[in-house]
């Protein structure tokens, strides 16, 4: 049999403190892209609000068809007020360097994590199974 | 005060009287019972 | 089963000298916790997929997301019914790739859960204010019953499993039910008089990259199934019961999703579609049926409940397993006496997802919710290729073999791939926020957390020594 490993033994407070750590961390990772407004967000900023209360916008203008406008008009919208959703649309143009740091990012993360899971995994059948794998 | 002003006041009490019902029996558990004894069981047991 | 789990664990005399979870769930249980925490997708999130790339990228990314799901179910029900315990893929990530893998599969778990489970809560909140205010109170404050929700369902779960996941069939079918009758409601037999595809359809708004982009949030019509496996420790003959109650629930959850998509894209434009809160509450508003009206209030509500309801589920039992092996505190390892239930990982995470529902935006929340969900497919993907390479067919019994192996891994893995790219798009931000959150979370495990995990310990299953270690 392969040495036996006996981890120390954990305090109350320890134990307190790891539960915390892990939710602090979920939270500061959590709204750390809402402070920094890096993403596409699902309610239009109040400028473009504002400029489509400006220009009286009509459904043609709009590009609704007379069925979509009556579709629009059932859900108690008028052009004024469906303009800022219609026109808020998604920018799809691809940043090559965000999305090569993106990419180095995941793949880096599953290489560090099955590389050091190995390593642990080894040390975990070792002293289940003994010395001399096969 | 409404009916929809109460049934808030209602749905606050509420959450505190159960969230307050399992700490208070989860306190018990720990007290009646030995740690030991609460965290033995094992994986995969059939 | 052992004599400890059959013992009746009474007073303090006469203790069993072991504990364990009750094995009481049959097929429609797991049917009910697999179909229970995703069906709330079809009655809100799957429509922002319609904003990311049109009504018909929607429809084909939900095709496409669909397959993922499949191989998912497939290689799931082959692992689960082999490696039967509570935790489900952090149990397998253990036994199969190492501990590191085994912490970050069970946090995906209780992040994934955790989150929905708040945006649930929110759900319910944001129609009582609705309801509230057509009958004329402005500005309904829907904390309490944010608060209220998570409150009995927690209250719930601690109670014990069995009653839990009852009560979840009868919701998840009355969800269900409630867009059956929808989509028999808006006479599909009639197009033009209700439905108005032919009016309101249009091509890619953005072309084939937005039906890329779309397969984020048409994850949502699925997302959670895998939860099924959750339930294994708790489940009467796992290796039968978990493939049939998973795969049943991924053909009800194709057929949800087919029949949401009919109805809405035939109701709404797809501009406003896309941004919808409710948007099957929406649809049955548009038919002017007061009484249409009323069942998807109700199923919305009911569906958000019975989702909230197996997220509790499933999340406790992934914290508790995890407290179990010492990856967390292992005070979180309890189970209580009389209920059988992981009541301190239940107790621990209700003011989580409290200040969840309270803190955070729901689209970031569904955002870091499906995220995570990714992550943990694309473990599923690598751990599935490992399995069958450590322990060939017939060197373990295996309750269920899934057929074509290793072709829906592959399949399983590039279709993570092209949804990493579909986050990407639009939400590169948030992608790069949660990784930073599990690199964080690893580092604290390898350096600080791994001392306290006995090494021999991690490895429970009956089995040989896995080939090439």
């Amino acid at each position: 049999m392969a040495q036996h490993y006996e981890p120390p033994k954990q305090a109350g407070v320890g134990q307190f403190i790891d539960s915390i750590v892990l939710m602090v961390l979920v939270f500061i990772c959590l709204l750390a892209p809402v402070y920094l407004k890096a993403d596409h967000s699902a309610a239009p900023p109040p400028e473009v609000q504002a400029e489509a209360a400006k220009a009286a916008a009509t459904w043609q203008s709009l590009g609704q068809t007379p069925a979509q406008a009556q579709q629009w008009e059932k859900l108690g919208y008028t052009p004024e007020t469906a303009q800022p959703i219609v026109e808020n649309r998604f920018d799809y143009t691809v940043d090559p360097t965000a999305l090569i740091v993106t990419i180095a990012v995941i793949v880096g993360y599953f290489v560090f994590v099955f590389r050091i899971s190995d390593r642990e995994y080894r040390e975990v059948v070792r002293e289940r199974f003994g010395n001399g794998g096969n | 005060m409404d009916l929809w002003d109460l049934l808030s006041y209602a749905a606050w009490a509420v959450s505190v009287l159960l969230f307050l019902w399992m700490l208070i029996d989860a306190w018990g558990v720990g007290r009646k019972f030995q740690e030991d004894f609460l965290l033995s069981s094992r994986e995969g047991e059939e | 089963m052992s004599e400890a789990t059959t013992a009746a664990a009474g007073g303090s005399s006469g203790q069993p000298t072991r504990i364990a979870l009750l094995k009481v769930l049959g097929p429609v249980h797991v049917w009910a916790l697999g179909v229970g925490i995703v069906l709330v997708g079809e009655f809100m999130g799957w429509n922002f997929s319609v904003g990311k790339g049109g009504a018909y990228g929607s429809l084909i990314a939900c095709w496409v997301v669909g397959l993922l799901y499949t191989c998912v179910a497939m290689i799931d029900s082959e692992v689960t019914s082999t490696v039967a315990a509570a935790g489900g893929q952090y149990t397998q990530a253990k036994h199969i790739v190492g501990p590191l893998m085994a912490f970050n599969v069970g946090l995906y778990l209780v992040m994934a859960y955790t989150m929905l489970e708040a945006g649930d809560a929110l759900v319910v909140g944001d129609l009582m204010k609705a309801v509230a205010g057509e009958f004329g109170h402005a500005d309904l404050d829907p904390r309490p019953f944010v608060v209220l929700s998570i409150a009995i369902l927690a209250w719930l779960n601690y109670r014990g499993v069995f009653m839990t996941l009852t009560v979840n069939f009868v919701i998840t079918a009355a969800a269900f039910l409630a867009i059956v009758i929808l989509f028999f409601g808006v006479a599909p037999w009639e197009p033009g008089k209700v439905l108005l595809h032919k009016e309101l359809l249009i091509d890619l708004p953005y072309g084939w990259i937005g039906v890329i982009a779309a397969m984020q949030f048409a994850m949502w019509y699925y997302l959670g199934i895998e939860g099924t496996c959750q339930a294994a420790e708790e489940v009467r003959s796992a290796g039968r019961s978990i493939p049939l109650g998973t795969m049943s629930g991924m053909i009800t959850l194709l057929i949800a999703a087919s029949l949401t998509w009919y109805v809405a894209a035939g109701l709404m434009p797809w501009e406003y579609l896309g941004q919808a809160i409710t948007p099957l509450y929406d649809a049955a508003k548009l038919t002017g049926n007061g009484t249409l009206q009323v069942i998807l209030f109700v199923g919305t509500i009911f569906s958000a409940i019975a989702s909230a309801n197996g997220c509790i589920n499933d999340a406790s039992r992934a914290w508790f397993s995890m407290g179990r092996d010492r990856y967390l505190p292992t005070w979180f390892g309890a189970v209580h006496p009389r209920y059988r239930t992981p009541y301190r990982a239940i107790l621990f995470l209700i003011p989580i997802a409290v200040v969840f529902a309270f803190q955070a935006p729901l689209d970031q929340v569904i955002s870091f919710s499906i995220l995570s969900g990714l992550l943990g497919y694309t473990f599923m993907s690598l751990n599935m290729m490992k399995f069958r390479k450590q322990w060939p067919l017939g060197s373990i019994k295996r309750g269920y073999v899934h057929p074509f192996h290793p072709l829906p891994a592959i399949v399983l893995l590039v279709l993570c791939v092209a949804t990493y790219f579909a986050t990407f798009l639009g939400y590169g931000a948030t992608l790069v926020a949660v990784m930073a959150f599990y690199i964080l979370a690893s580092a604290w495990f390898v350096f600080h957390r791994y001392k306290f995990v006995r090494r021999g310990d991690q490895f429970t299953m009956p089995w040989p020594r896995p080939k090439g270690y």
